[in-house]
């Protein structure tokens, strides 16, 4: 067993960098290869989507959380479950709509962002504008049409990020459409 | 924590300058001199190590040279990237170990400063952060 | 704590991505960007792991810590097998490559392979090269899911 392997870092935790600095690879990438941001933000989301509608297989498999009866339960297993099997962390579910038809989910830390200075600029970037996708794509597949956008972002120079999710309607024996 | 350093300066791989800082002053040239000059003794301190036994092989070299009114300090990570912190000889206070910690604080301050995925290995350094972490190093007027 | 899942879905996205929207330009160049990815990817990784080690020997040292320590962090385990001629060619074999446990068994899925080998070798290449080692880094697939990555050191 080698020496350094003791200093340089707990395996798990550096998987989440190899996460990181891969999601951060890509994002630079996409700026290049893209004209404006708001490009950017839909490659992001479509990629999000992809990786959603299949994401949500290992979820259900490995979560073991039981039926979600209305869109709270949803946003309890998201918050509770998901993000914190996924990503390490707990986003708080908060500003709930009168009619309990779209919540935020509020991320004090952001895995994806850590290390990211946004270059000067790029206002209208949503950098991790992936999760967006994945959500929508993976409630998609549970029956649920669901538009998520982020409206408050940490690194754009806001207290917090905040993710808003708001329910559109239920999606009956639904095939996912057009996955590229 | 210490704050003692006139120049903090960051060289490639290559030899050539990403990022240097000096307290404000009229001769901020001769800083850059002595930067380049320190580079030729850091060169020599690297080739000599290995070849005597008991070497820790140290990332910090400690001294490279002292000049009449300062200090040079180095450090050379495992990637080729060159700190040097320069302090003034009058310091007499700073001992070694808050010279190797601020060494390791600008090392932990690289790192994080290569992992944004906006900086392109080789270019100038302009993180923000990375600026705010040498400033706390610096002498402050 | 951090999930090996995400990093595997967002991976295969990846090459999906790059190679959807590149219809009219070769294989080839889907490759080569996965790859840049990578070595870009590597050149942060190794620094962030080589920051509290003591300073390497020699080349041999440096092969050893990417096999051993490189290998563990990002793969959960060690090269099986290295070999060497010593003028510079490295091969290292993993037996059971993280990046091809999820694609199926079988001749027809190896064509698919090279794919999902081409961002490891950046990785790879990323990390010798900041460390000093000039390398192509090439992979191959005999048999799923066990790979060789060679290494071809270039000496000036």
């Amino acid at each position: 067993m080698s020496r350094q392997a003791a200093r340089t870092g707990d395996p798990r935790k550096v998987n989440g960098e190899l996460f990181t600095l891969t999601y951060g690879a890509l994002v630079a990438q996409l700026m290049k290869d893209y004209e404006n941001d708001d490009e950017v933000n839909k490659q992001l989301e479509k990629m999000g989507y992809n990786i959603g509608v299949r994401i949500i297989e290992d979820f259900l498999a490995r979560a073991n959380s039981g039926r979600c009866n209305d869109f709270r339960d949803v946003a309890d297993v998201i918050s509770k479950v998901a993000f914190k099997m996924y990503l390490g962390i707990t986003p708080v579910v908060s500003n709930w709509s009168p009619a309990g038809d779209e919540f935020s989910l509020l991320l004090e830390n952001n895995p994806l962002t850590d290390f990211v200075e946004l270059p000067e600029g790029h206002d209208s970037l949503n950098y991790s504008n992936i999760l967006c996708g994945v959500l929508k794509g993976a409630l998609e597949m549970i029956q649920m049409d669901v538009d998520v956008k982020f409206v408050q972002d940490h690194l754009k120079g806001d207290n917090i990020t905040e993710v808003r999710l708001k329910f559109i309607k239920r999606l009956e024996d639904a095939v996912p459409v057009g996955e590229d | 924590m210490s704050n003692m350093a006139v120049c903090v300066a960051v060289i490639a791989k290559e030899n050539y300058p990403l990022f240097i800082k000096t307290t404000p002053t009229d001769n901020e040239l001769q800083f850059y001199y002595t930067v380049h000059t320190s580079l030729d003794v850091v060169e020599e301190k690297i080739s000599s190590v290995g070849k005597n036994a008991n070497d820790l092989r140290e990332l910090y070299l400690g001294l490279l040279y002292p000049t009449e009114d300062y200090k040079v300090y180095g450090y050379v990570t495992n990637t080729k990237v060159k700190f040097v912190v320069v302090v003034e000889s009058s310091n007499t206070s700073l001992r070694d170990n808050e010279i190797r910690t601020m060494f390791k604080r600008l090392h932990g301050a690289y790192v994080d400063m290569l992992s944004n995925p906006f900086y392109n290995p080789g270019e100038n350094i302009v993180s923000r952060k990375f600026e705010n972490v040498v400033m706390g190093m610096m002498k402050q007027d | 704590m951090a999930d090996e899942v995400p990093f595997e879905f967002l991976h295969m996205e990846l090459v999906a991505h790059i190679h959807n929207t590149s219809t009219k330009e070769e294989n080839d160049t889907c490759i080569a960007k996965l790859e840049s990815l990578g070595y870009r990817v590597g050149l942060s990784l190794i620094e962030r792991f080589t920051k509290d080690c003591s300073r390497f020997k020699d080349e041999l040292d440096m092969m050893k810590f990417i096999c051993k320590d490189f290998w563990n962090l990002v793969y959960k385990k060690q090269i099986d097998n290295l070999r060497t001629n010593h003028q510079g060619v490295y091969v290292l074999q993993d037996n059971k490559f993280r990046f091809l446990t999820q694609l199926s068994n079988g001749k027809q899925y190896m064509e698919a392979a090279p794919k999902y080998l081409a961002f490891p070798c950046g990785l790879i290449r990323g990390a010798l090269c900041s460390l000093g080692i000039n390398c192509i880094v090439t992979a191959e697939v005999s048999a799923m899911p066990a790979c060789k990555f060679q290494i071809q050191i270039q000496r000036l």
